[in-house]
């Protein structure tokens, strides 16, 4: 698949169903988003969306068309990557639009996870990576679509503050294309795995 | 019964108790996964093994779903019923083979030897009742066949109400109760004693005499209605009662269950109070817990069918308190648990002791167990464990056996036994489990060598266990 038209499909997934303006949820739906947030999600996507383990990724500060796409996706079961099978799928079998848009907007809100750089010199080089790709290997610079702060779009998400083990499963998933998204799969199959983590590494190390 | 060679009879019926808690308990269903559309490892380390959002499910009451369900409704939209779309049925099989360290003597103690290397096909299939039964109400329910008893009967369960808030600031508080017939096996974490290490061990080995009885002592022959309330999924709190519920035991005039007379052991004196409080807390890939939980039985020893003893008057008070602790680091390839508990039994024999059944009127009796667990991407991993049990020398309670084969008795009346486990574990599927399990022992029921007075060894119970264990 050509990238141009994997990207106008992946846009016109992300608009898909249940995504929802925030004034445009009821009182009610926001209780109820709210407590599905904070007793079943928080379990594992920590409070407000802030994970505790990187085994999980922050939701907080996430774009709720982001959001709003991954959950139509675990519920079409289109996206196939180890952890969404094994999680996911089951999660978000039981929702419907109304509060896929709910959650997503209550998580949209929310402040973002702060950043942690456990590892300067890779931080460093992965900023390098992020700002400018790799030209040599015609990797294209990842802030072009998720922003120069990372803090992503309608269309990309947010990568600040995402850890750097959550990151690395993603960029594996896109390579063996678990994880089916082609413009990433082009991206990802072009990085070598040290490359990989100091990308990761720079993200993690990003705030709000 | 294996303790029959006792000769006080109240003996015979305290350690009858005692004598089951070294029978493990085994869980593991399926039919959850099944019910939340969620693979093992969302709630599991690896099975039994539960991890933060396995504990958060079961606090939960084990309702989590996603099956559509059949539903009834008024027409004032009340909602009349939600049933689960499918039965969680789960069915679980385990076959092993054991080994002693030294033959048994022949049951008469005399000459020969009993064949030594005990086939148990199966030693256990367990048919589990394990999930929603209707919103905010869900169960856990094991029935086992067991050859040794060669029998079909009640094992754990586990049924719960259970609900959750949003307190301010956003804070979860989630409040159940649960009804369930073995203290602390409605407790979330692996480091008490119905879920603890081992999960799997022998059923053709030799128990140690002494057991706390909130070690697994009452477990199946108790009803337990406790409630409980766990803040911002970290500080757990829970209070209850245990009445007895013998299974089993027919009324011996009318023929039919209950109530309870002289002729059943241990039967608790009106409600037995159980208490339990555990803080977790959690950081990056790593959890710790550390807890207190205990229960006050005051237990008539009763008698023989031909011996009755009155369910009036004095009983036998163990009091019971208890500390525990888990450490979990669970990583993608790297698992690693560190567990244990320490309990505290202390005993006001009144009954016994006037029934000059026991030496002392007052024993203590104290059991700890540690054991670490590593896990690589969980496939391959193992367990190393210690235990002892200590106390106060009790002739009457911890007999010697007047003539062969000994071997289940005390020469010197003392329960001390100690020793350590290693157990290796292979998952050809995160459902099926192959196990090696060597016990070893320094001490048995007080002694090293010549314990039971007829010359067998701490050392000649050692036992080598080899299990498959899988569930569907």
């Amino acid at each position: 698949m050509k990238p141009r038209i994997a990207l106008m499909m992946g846009v016109t997934a992300l608009l898909g169903t249940g995504l929802a303006a925030a004034d445009e949820i009821s009182p009610e739906l926001r209780v109820a988003s709210r407590h599905v947030a904070v007793t079943v999600c928080a379990s594992c996507h920590g409070p407000q969306g802030r994970s505790i383990s990187p085994k999980f990724p922050n939701l907080a500060g996430q774009h709720p068309a982001y959001l709003v796409a991954q959950l139509n996706n675990f519920r079409a079961h289109t996206r196939g990557d180890p952890d969404a099978l094994g999680y996911m799928w089951g999660m978000a079998a039981p929702l419907d639009d109304d509060l896929i848009g709910a959650l997503a907007a209550y998580y949209g809100a929310q402040r973002p996870a702060g950043g942690r750089s456990p590892d300067a010199a890779a931080t460093a080089r992965g900023k390098e990576i992020y700002a400018n790709g790799v030209a040599a290997d015609g990797i294209p610079p990842c802030g072009a679509c998720h922003g120069p702060a990372a803090a992503g779009t309608d269309q990309y998400p947010r990568l600040a503050g995402q850890s750097t083990e959550y990151l690395l499963k993603q960029l594996r998933s896109f390579q063996s294309n678990l994880r089916n998204v082609a413009v990433m799969h082009g991206v990802a199959s072009g990085l070598k795995t040290g490359e990989m983590t100091d990308v990761a590494a720079y993200l993690q190390s990003l705030g709000p | 019964m294996k303790h029959a060679m006792l000769k006080s009879t109240a003996s015979t019926f305290l350690l009858a108790a005692a004598g089951f808690a070294w029978i493990p308990p085994a869980h593991a269903v399926p039919s959850f996964a099944r019910q939340t559309g969620m693979a093992c490892e969302a709630c599991h380390t690896v099975y039994p093994e539960l991890n933060h959002f396995g504990r958060i499910f079961k606090a939960n009451g084990y309702i989590l779903d996603n099956i559509k369900p059949v539903r009834d409704i008024e027409a004032t939209k009340n909602e009349m019923l939600a049933l689960t779309g499918l039965p969680p049925i789960s069915l679980m099989v385990q076959v092993s083979e054991s080994w002693l360290s030294k033959t048994l003597p022949e049951g008469s103690g005399i000459d020969g030897k009993a064949q030594n290397g005990t086939v148990a096909f199966p030693q256990q299939i367990s048919l589990f009742y394990a999930g929603k039964i209707a919103p905010r109400v869900g169960a856990f329910i094991q029935m086992t066949y067991g050859n040794d008893s060669g029998t079909f009967g009640m094992d754990n369960a586990d049924i719960r109400y259970a609900d959750n808030t949003v307190l301010p600031n956003e804070q979860s508080l989630i409040y159940g109760i649960s009804l369930n017939n073995n203290p602390t096996v409605q407790d979330l974490w692996n480091s008490t004693p119905a879920f603890g290490f081992p999960f799997a061990g022998s059923n053709a080995n030799v128990s140690p005499l002494a057991a706390t009885q909130i070690d697994g002592a009452l477990g199946q022959d108790v009803a337990g209605l406790t409630v409980y309330a766990m803040w911002k999924e970290a500080l757990f709190g829970e209070v209850g009662v245990y009445r007895s519920a013998k299974q089993g035991a027919a009324n011996p005039i009318t023929g039919a269950a209950g109530p309870l007379d002289g002729t059943i052991s241990n039967v608790i004196s009106g409600s037995a109070p159980y208490f339990r409080v555990a803080y977790e807390h959690q950081w990056g890939r790593n959890s710790l817990e550390a807890g207190v939980y205990g229960a006050d039985f005051k237990l008539y020893p009763g008698g023989a069918p031909d011996a009755p003893v009155a369910l009036t008057g004095p009983s036998n008070q163990f009091k019971d308190f208890a500390q525990d602790f888990q450490y979990q680091f669970i990583a993608s390839e790297h698992l690693f648990t560190l567990a244990g508990t320490r309990i505290h039994e202390t005993m006001n024999l009144d009954a016994s002791f006037a029934a000059e059944a026991t030496a002392n009127a007052k024993n203590d009796l104290t059991t700890m167990r540690f054991w670490g667990t590593y896990y690589f991407k969980r496939k391959v991993g193992g367990t190393i464990a210690y235990f002892s049990t200590t106390g106060s020398t009790d002739a009457g309670l911890y007999a010697a056996g007047e003539s062969p084969p000994g071997v289940i008795t005390s020469a010197n009346g003392s329960p001390d036994t100690r020793g350590w486990m290693a157990e290796l574990n292979y998952m050809p599927w995160l459902n099926t489990k192959l196990s090696l399990q060597y016990t070893g022992y320094n001490k048995f029921n007080g002694g090293n060598t010549n314990y039971d007075g007829f010359g067998r060894n701490a050392s000649d119970n050692d036992t080598t266990y080899a299990l498959v264990w899988f569930a569907y």
